[in-house]
């Protein structure tokens, strides 16, 4: 290869290209010579008509072929060299860099993950989901309307999934998977300790196979292992095998009390796999066979049940399938199988059957709830994270702009010596590619650090022990993009420079000696400073407007106190093998049990307590009232509540009495209505003393108002949405209802799993005493958290926390940069201008007339760039306005508060360089002219 | 530097063709071929440095020129340059064209104006 050799011989041939000019040279001159001119002028004369000699050798190397290569190396070396000459200017680039690319790329690192990643799984592109909602957990009836949006299904029945496995061409396989999660309780056979908590999820025969995943250890669920009466077995997850079993290799084949029921672990799927859905709150650590569904929930099971869509789907297209096509197959099915359930209807259902449909939507990344959840949040990270790292380009571009003066002469030099002008240019930008490379590499470490740091604020501050399947750790991907957003951004602050650099004037630059030249360098400063002054503006003010809406979310009136209140969250006793007749007294003997703590005034349980994650609603009917249209909300949320639920909550009455110790399984059944009920239902009218039951209208006798509360706020989110409509049942009332889905929830609901407690005097140990109690009373029952209620609330605003916190963050170091970088400008100006600032103050300016001269030019550039921020601040806050809760984008207040902000950082950077200024000693300064 | 009024700059791409026909003779070093073609010219071309060896690497890189160090006639070494069968080809090629071109344009230049 010429080009190789050429470059490795490179100086064999630099001396080969020196001696064949000097020979030229030399038998020039002896021609001379000869013709009679003397030797000294002959050799003068043919070195002026040679010209410049190392500029016909650069034109000849250029012409060679390998100039690219072979002087890339050298520029890369002479790069190398100016950084290492300049060890500050260096470390400072360098810190900055990493700074701005590692933020980039830690919030990069985390959207890979979470918005670009597929499942771990074969040929994820051949997979699609059936349903396009992200839809949790349960879903009753034969219409699935929501939002006014006619029926979209995203959940389906275990029928119904059977009907389309069963003839559905088009896919190669179909599996089903619960949509919610299945708490846990696990111990191995024979132990007595008590249960480790688990998530499990059904899921069925052909999930693993479908997914095309193979065990790790022993085998994966066969269709074999769901069906009825089939030995019960399950599948551990890599995750929890490693965490909680040690990787224990006996963990497979052996025995398992799994909330109370014997099951054999059959296998371990594969490390790195977590299931078919991303989820915040909890991956499944165990995966059952939907068949036994029956032997875990007995009465409750939903897999029998047509009217309770529980399944999400998954299917493998067959090759050559089109999508479009298999919808509309399967759009039919649904049909199909809806027409054949039209006597099971309800009207309202009757009157929209036909309207139902559904959709297929890519499946190779899962159920993302994670997506869905963070993807706006990841993106307005990433957006602030270019911010900084805007920033941090517009400093380095400017360290290099003010470098590129002071080596003005060399540049001039080199330009008459015969460099050309693409070298230079391709020089400078080398060089900050160079240093961006550097800063790039140190960016890494940077942005795993910093990775680790969001993960830990995201996902673990609050002792939450949830584990999601998201690493710091960067991947190929995260690397690259680590490396082309440093060769990015050399390019992009390397610009300016070396656009100054290729307009170097050499006989200007020769003649200037040391009076200020090349004006434009100092525009370009200041517009750089201009552009990180409102780039700053944009970021606090983000961060404000972010931080003011935390605020407004932890401080808002949930309608309860949750001073002095602690929540325990425990596991359903059912699933314990409690009976039914059991539960009550059990929660009485919790409730007396707790209640005899030293200093707790108050304890009550609740099916779910406010916003501790769960929500039950269905639609209603008031007795009285005519039977509501198809498009009507007669939907309401609903609990089970012990007595003194709203005393020890914290809840006012509005009206008529709550639930007490009267209301038991002997006396008439009662309920309590929240304010949004009364105002839903009974507009004016007075509550107290009307019925109303769960549809159908059969039932609107069933509960007799007694009461109504206040609002108070359960759901953990729609925080801006009007109240919902609530009512509250007692423990202690169980009603018999024909409808097989009414009945399961009927008694579902009679596992209370959240029990509050009143402590106004914050006793220091109240969690561990709560924790002591409960296993006292009952070992087996699974424990999973208490928190004071206050912790609740914050942790409900994690995520809004996280990024409001590194929205600060990046705010704050966004200001110090752009500090930096006016102080920069600053200070050189003032340098620049010391002969000129001498010139004043001999003519008779005083200190303070300079002081404020320099201020001044600080000043106009920090308010041209807050000109310019102001807008686009309460622009980026309209753009914004789905994560804000009571804060309006166009905030004067807010706006000016972070315009004074970054105006007295602008006085406090200015002020240095003012008074270095005005400390200048004019004869000193007009001698050195 | 004097400046003569008959000699003038060439255009584009002429230059490697006279260099391809001055090595076409034989092994020969740079300047030799800056004097050959000022010779043959009458001294009305007179080659730079700066244009002649950029030049000569130039088809040197192209394969059309080959090159080999040797005693020149003062005993001093010199780099001679020879075309290579590729280079003899596009020198052929390159000359006709050559010709047919300043055909036309003289063609054309001299053409009367009742010829059009």
């Amino acid at each position: 290869m010429g080009w190789l050799r050429r470059l490795f011989f490179r100086e064999r041939l630099e001396a080969d290209l020196d001696k064949e000019l000097r020979f030229h040279f030399e038998s020039q001159v002896a021609d001379k010579v000869r013709s009679g001119i003397p030797e000294s002028e002959a050799r003068r004369l043919t070195r002026i008509e040679f010209g410049g000699i190392e500029q016909i050798k650069e034109d000849c190397r250029e012409r060679r072929g390998t100039m690219g290569l072979e002087s890339l190396l050298q520029d890369v070396r002479y790069a190398l060299r100016q950084l290492r000459k300049s060890p500050g200017f260096t470390l400072t680039a360098v810190l900055t860099l990493a700074l701005g690319i590692g933020a980039t790329t830690a919030i990069f690192t985390l959207v890979q993950q979470v918005m670009l990643q597929s499942l771990p799984v074969n040929r994820p592109d051949q997979l699609w989901r059936i349903g396009d909602q992200p839809h949790c957990c349960d879903w009753a009836g034969y219409s699935q309307d929501s939002d006014g949006e006619a029926g979209n299904w995203s959940l389906f029945s275990w029928e119904a999934y059977k009907l389309f496995r069963a003839n559905t061409p088009g896919l190669q396989a179909l599996a089903a998977l619960q949509a919610g999660n299945m708490p846990l309780g696990v111990r191995p056979s024979g132990s007595s300790g008590p249960p480790d908590k688990a998530n499990g999820q059904y899921v069925s025969g052909n999930f693993f196979q479908t997914l095309g995943v193979s065990a790790w250890r022993g085998r994966l669920f066969v269709d074999a292992d769901d069906l009825e009466g089939a030995p019960p077995v399950a599948v551990m997850s890599f995750h929890a095998w490693q965490e909680k079993y040690g990787s224990d290799p006996s963990v497979v084949g052996s025995a398992y009390q799994i909330n109370g029921r014997a099951f054999t672990i059959i296998g371990v799927a594969p490390a790195g796999f977590v299931g078919a859905k991303m989820t915040s709150w909890g991956l499944p650590d165990i995966w059952m066979p939907l068949a036994t569904e029956p032997l875990m929930l007995g009465k409750t099971a939903r897999i029998k049940n047509t009217r309770t869509d529980w399944l999400d789907l998954i299917g493998r297209l067959r090759p050559g399938t089109n999508p479009k096509a298999l919808q509309v197959h399967l759009q039919g099915e649904l049909q199909g199988w809806l027409a054949s359930h039209l006597a099971d209807m309800s009207p309202q259902e009757e009157a929209v059957w036909q309207k139902q449909t559904l959709r297929l939507s890519p499946g190779g990344a899962g159920f993302s709830i994670l997506r869905r959840d963070y993807s706006e949040s990841l993106l307005l990270l990433m957006f602030t994270a270019c911010c900084v790292l805007l920033v941090a380009c517009a400093n380095i571009a400017n360290l290099l702009l003010a470098r590129g003066l002071k080596n003005q002469r060399q540049t001039a030099v080199r330009v008459a010596l015969g460099a050309s002008r693409r070298r230079l240019v391709r020089n400078a930008l080398l060089e900050s590619v160079t240093l961006s490379l550097i800063g790039g590499a140190a960016g890494v470490a940077v942005a795993w650090a910093g990775a680790r740091l969001i993960l830990y604020l995201a996902f673990h501050m609050l002792e939450r022990s949830t584990w999601i399947p998201v690493q710091a750790t960067p991947s190929t991907l995260v690397l690259l993009f680590a490396l082309g957003v440093a060769v990015l951004t050399g390019v992009i602050f390397g610009i300016a420079p070396a656009w100054m650099t290729s307009h170097a004037e050499p006989v200007e630059a020769m003649r200037g000696a040391n009076r200020e030249v090349g004006g434009g360098r100092h525009w370009a400063q200041k517009a750089l400073v201009i552009a990180q002054a409102a780039v700053s503006l944009v970021l606090l003010s983000a961060a404000a407007m972010l931080g003011g809406s935390l605020q407004n979310l932890e401080h808002q009136n949930f309608g309860f106190d949750p001073d002095g209140r602690y929540l325990a969250s425990i596991g359903s006793p059912m699933l314990a093998n409690y009976k039914q007749e059991q539960l009550v007294p059990l929660y009485r003997q919790i409730q007396d049990r707790l209640s005899a703590l030293p200093r707790v005034r108050n304890v009550s349980a609740a099916t779910y307590a406010p916003m501790a994650g769960n929500q039950w609603g269905h639609d209603i009917r008031v007795q009285g009232k005519p039977e509501p249209g198809p498009k009507d909300d007669v939907s309401a949320d609903w609990t089970r509540i012990t007595p003194g639920f709203f005393d020890t909550i914290g809840a006012r009455m509005l009206a008529g009495r709550a639930i007490n110790e009267d209301d038991n399984a002997n006396a008439r059944h009662v309920a309590v209505i929240n304010q949004a009920f009364a105002r839903k239902f009974f507009e004016n009218q007075n509550p107290v003393g009307r019925h109303f039951g769960p549809a159908s209208v059969g039932n609107a006798g069933t509960y007799e108002i007694v009461g109504v509360v206040q609002n108070i706020h359960y759901v953990t989110w729609g925080f801006r949405d009007p109240a919902r409509a609530m009512y509250y049942i007692p423990q202690a009332q169980t009603v018999q209802f024909d409808q097989p889905d009414l009945q399961s929830d009927e008694l579902w609901s009679q596992n209370l799993y959240n029990i509050v407690i009143w402590a106004p005097e914050h006793p220091a140990n109240m969690l561990m005493q709560v924790k002591k109690v409960l296993s006292e009373v009952d070992p087996n029952l699974v424990m999973y958290d208490v928190q004071s209620y206050s912790r609740v609330i914050q942790g409900t605003f994690d995520q809004q926390n996280m990024i409001a916190s590194l929205t600060w963050l990046f705010g704050a170091v966004g200001l110090v940069l752009a500090a930096v970088g006016l102080y920069g400008v600053t200070a050189y100006g003032v340098e620049q201008r010391r002969s000129e600032i001498g010139v004043r103050m001999a003519l008779g300016a005083d200190r303070g007339s300079v002081v404020a001269m320099v201020l001044r030019e600080a000043f106009w550039q920090v308010s041209i760039g807050l000109g310019i921020g102001i807008p686009a601040a309460s622009g980026t806050g309209y753009l914004m306005t789905s994560q804000l809760f009571g804060v309006t984008p166009w905030n004067p207040l807010l706006l000016a508060g972070t315009a004074v902000l970054l105006g007295s950082a602008a006085l406090v950077t200015a002020v240095i360089p003012a008074r270095k200024a005005a400390s200048t000693d004019p004869m000193q300064a007009l001698r050195s002219e | 530097m004097k400046k003569t009024d008959d000699r003038f700059d060439l255009p584009q791409g002429t230059l490697d063709l006279l260099i391809m026909r001055v090595v076409a003779f034989g092994p020969i070093h740079g300047y030799a071929i800056a004097q050959r073609i000022q010779q043959i010219s009458r001294d009305a071309l007179q080659v730079q440095q700066g244009s002649l060896y950029p030049a000569l690497h130039r088809l040197e890189y192209k394969k059309l020129l080959s090159s080999r160090w040797k005693p020149s006639e003062t005993g001093r070494e010199a780099k001679f340059y020879e075309l290579t069968s590729k280079g003899r080809t596009h020198l052929t090629v390159e000359t006709e064209n050559w010709t047919r071109l300043t055909d036309l344009v003289s063609l054309i230049l001299e053409g009367t104006l009742e010829g059009i």
